[in-house]
């Protein structure tokens, strides 16, 4: 689950980053909000020293005069044993008593009554928290201002806001490890399903090709049906090969039966005439027997997407001149007029010759044995293309797709393995072109195109 | 007055002319002669008293300590003696200077001493709240009573009650003086007879007699009665208790009242006549602080020294050689805190080291605290 990349550890790390984020901010907060807390508890010391002090001021031998409380010192002190400073100062800032030149504060007074300001000092290298009181004395005529200034050290301050922190940095610190483990458990639900389709798919059989039925969240749904919709094609194909390969036993079973019965007939004469009669047609029978089976093979072998052949550049015309070469002696023999049309520039196309001329060889074949009279190559330009026409029956147009499946055979009268438009069709998926069947020149016969892909200049 | 006691009479004959001068005088009591006037139970003849002992070469790197104390050479010598038995690698230079100069000294030069101990607690206390001291961590240092110590900074090492000394002649006549009340009583009764045979500090000339007074106060406003009989009986107004101690023993004051009990016991060993009386309804505790200065020069020296000061062998010594009192709270037995609180359990009031201590050195407040004494001594002279 930690190991490489994972969904889980991505959901994890984005969502506990932020959190972190987040949580170190609060942390800050709580820290600042501690301070503020402390400072606005210990004020109140300040506050309560600095009126005692203020209090005792009076007017004495025309001068400001003080009984200074030492009660009112011993309240700036908490445990925390805080050092202590105080200072009387006059309506000019001369320094009346006091045990520490305490400075000012300059801020402006919000009122002209009894004001007191706060602030962090340092004095002598000692960070302090000083009040500053401004009031005046009022007699019956006299109304005298002065300030009483008070400080203390912070220590009594921090120690409460670390306290106050602590506090806090617990809650925080429990709420963080809840939001982790309730992270866990979402990223754990949110993922089941995840789980269950692996389950799903590992528990197969693995020779089944049924469709997987789970119910899914809808992101995963998807991913199921387009796994349902590869098994489907894979069950297509598997039905394909099925009947192929029950077709090609059957196929192969009706030959060899013929030779075994033509063997057995010819083993009950003892004319050797007979059986060299006999003979002649075992032969006849083994060779178009040996021909299906090569013809399987290249099917096969053709189907078979793994197989993937290196191509090279080709010229269309060579291609077809050989191809006519290679047959007109066949053709010629039975008596079929086999000639080429070659474009006028040369064709070049990447491809595999050898499947090719097999392409050709088929078409070459099937048009002779269909009675054809006459048969043409044609080399096609724009876009490249190789065509065989012929003059025979044709196909009808309803029934032409169906050539193309293998062992389908329009006539049974006639011998064929019904393999050859098959395999062409397969060669022309090999090399990317699309194969087409129409009616001959003049709405006569067949034409049967191959149309390559056209890096038309 | 005897004229074969000539070191006495200036004593006698200034104190005479002070009960007379001071009520003049004192509106111009400024703050330096506050200063002047802290000078405790030492008299003030020896210029400079010191005791030194040399470094021992071993195998510890020698170390100076200097230590600056308003401690007199008797009590303090055991202390040094015990502690350079243990450390010799340091070669010690004690001073005993009045708190006056003490403190003085510091402030001109706070880099001469690496400890400073004083009777006079607002001064040190002062200096220790103005950051001028260092803190020390140790366990005994962590382990010394909260009371007895401010911070990690201030120790007080001492425990010297507050007390009276009675000459057997007055008992005798007149019955047991065993507390503030009984004297009050006492007083205001035979304020004829007494007459002048009292003696008690000046607060306007000793600092530590204005502690006491600023400190008794506090605790009851029947001291100011106890001032006013102090006045009808005329009595004499000393600035040290050696001064008082003097007059005691010559037999010249029968009475005398807020004596430093250390010096007392010290003194009047071998006079068993002069009774010394740790009142029972309250005694003052006054303490010796020692700090070790934030520029003390040999300061590893002076964390061993105050270490060893308020360490379980520093106040054992304290506690048998001395007249001081020792603090420390696993110390039993005679010249231990502990034996003194069984003796007089809640009477005693420690002088409290706190932020309190600063409003007695304020000047405004001193000069509140003496008109309304020097009120309260006349009232009745008056009348």
């Amino acid at each position: 689950m930690t190991r490489g990349d994972s969904l889980s550890r991505r959901l994890l790390v984005w969502l506990l980053l932020p959190l972190l984020v987040l949580g170190s901010l609060m942390l800050l907060q709580a820290w600042f909000e501690a301070r503020r807390t402390a400072d606005r508890a210990f004020d109140r010391l300040l506050e309560a020293a600095s009126l005692a002090i203020a209090e005792q001021v009076q007017w004495q031998d025309d001068r400001l005069w003080l009984d200074l409380p030492p009660a009112a010192l011993e309240m700036l002190a908490t445990d925390a044993e805080e050092r202590v400073f105080y200072s009387l100062v006059d309506r000019r800032g001369r320094m009346i008593t006091g045990n520490a030149e305490l400075p000012g504060d300059d801020r402006e007074a919000v009122s002209d009554d009894d004001t007191l300001l706060y602030r962090d000092v340092t004095w002598q290298g000692l960070s302090l928290r000083q009040g500053v009181r401004r009031t005046r004395l009022e007699d019956w005529q006299l109304r005298e201002p002065f300030e009483v200034r008070v400080a203390h050290s912070r220590e009594g301050r921090d120690a409460l806001a670390a306290e106050l922190w602590r506090a806090n940095l617990a809650m925080i610190l429990a709420m963080a490890a809840l939001a982790i483990v309730a992270l866990l458990l979402a990223i754990r639900t949110a993922l089941a399903p995840l789980t269950r389709l692996r389950r799903a798919i590992r528990s197969r059989d693995p020779r089944t090709l049924a469709p997987l039925e789970l119910r899914l969240p809808r992101e995963l749904a998807e991913l199921r049906d387009t796994v349902n919709d590869l098994l489907a094609r894979m069950r297509r194909v598997r039905a394909n090969q099925e009947r192929f390969i029950g077709d090609a036993s059957h196929q192969l079973r009706t030959p060899l039966a013929g030779l075994s019965a033509r063997a057995e007939l010819a083993l009950r004469q003892d004319d050797p005439v007979r059986w060299r009669e006999a003979l002649v047609a075992m032969q006849a029978t083994s060779t178009r027997t040996a021909r299906l089976a090569m013809q399987l093979l290249s099917l096969t072998r053709l189907a078979n997407p793994e197989y993937r052949p290196e191509r090279a550049p080709l010229s269309l015309n060579a291609i077809a001149r050989e191809a006519v070469r290679e047959h007109w002696t066949a053709c010629h023999r039975a008596g079929v007029d086999l000639g080429v049309a070659s474009a006028a520039a040369d064709v070049e196309i990447l491809g595999i010759d050898w499947q090719l001329a097999e392409a050709l060889g088929n078409l070459i074949d099937n048009a002779r044995r269909y009675g054809a009279r006459h048969v043409t190559i044609r080399v096609g330009e724009q876009p490249p293309s190789l065509a065989v026409e012929d003059d025979g029956p044709g196909i009808p147009a309803a029934r032409r797709t169906l050539m193309l499946r293998p062992f389908h055979r329009d006539r049974d009268d006639l011998e064929g393995s019904g393999l050859g438009l098959a395999i062409v069709d397969g060669i022309a998926r090999t090399h990317g072109a699309r194969l087409a069947m129409s009616a001959g020149p003049g709405g006569v016969g067949l034409r049967v195109t191959l149309r390559f892909p056209g890096d038309t200049p | 007055m005897s004229p074969r006691r000539p070191s006495m009479t200036p004593f006698l004959r200034r104190a005479g002319r002070r009960r007379l001068a001071w009520l003049l005088a004192f509106p111009l009591a400024l703050p330096l002669t506050f200063l002047l006037a802290f000078s405790l139970a030492i008299p003030a003849v020896h210029a400079e008293e010191s005791l030194r002992y040399p470094a021992t070469p071993g195998g510890d790197a020698t170390s100076a300590l200097v230590i600056h104390g308003a401690l007199d050479l008797p009590q303090v010598r055991p202390l040094l003696d015990a502690f350079h038995r243990d450390h010799p690698q340091f070669a010690i230079h004690y001073r005993n200077l009045t708190t006056l100069a003490l403190h003085e000294r510091f402030l001109k030069a706070p880099a001469e001493a690496d400890v400073l101990i004083s009777s006079a607690m607002p001064w040190q206390y002062r200096l220790a709240n103005d950051g001028q001291a260092q803190p020390l961590q140790t366990p005994a240092a962590r382990r010394w009573p909260a009371w007895a110590r401010w911070r990690s900074e201030l120790f007080a090492v001492t425990f010297e009650p507050i007390v009276m000394v009675v000459n057997e002649a007055i008992i005798e006549r007149f019955g047991e003086v065993r507390s503030h009340a009984d004297l009050l009583a006492l007083l205001e009764r035979q304020s004829e007879s007494l007459r002048g045979r009292v003696v008690t500090y000046d607060p306007a000339i000793s600092g530590a007699g204005y502690t006491y007074a600023i400190e008794e106060s506090r605790l009851s406003p029947r001291y100011w009665e106890l001032v006013a009989a102090l006045g009808e009986a005329e009595a004499a107004l000393a600035g040290t208790t050696g001064e008082m101690l003097e007059g005691l023993i010559e037999g010249r004051y029968l009475v005398g009242y807020n004596l430093l009990g250390s010096y007392a016991r010290e003194r009047l060993a071998d006079h068993p006549r002069l009774k010394i009386v740790v009142p029972e309804d309250y005694a003052l505790v006054t303490q010796r602080l020692a700090l070790v200065p934030r520029l003390a020069p040999h300061p590893e020296a002076a964390r061993r020294f105050l270490d060893y000061l308020i360490g379980e062998t520093g106040q054992g010594v304290l506690a048998r050689e001395t007249t001081l009192g020792a603090i420390h709270p696993s110390l039993e037995g005679p010249g231990t805190a502990a034996a003194l609180r069984r003796q007089r359990g809640e009477a005693l009031r420690p002088i409290t080291l706190g932020p309190g201590l600063l409003a007695t050195l304020d000047d405004l407040k001193r000069e509140a605290l003496l008109t309304r004494w020097r009120r309260e001594f006349m009232r009745r002279q008056r009348r």
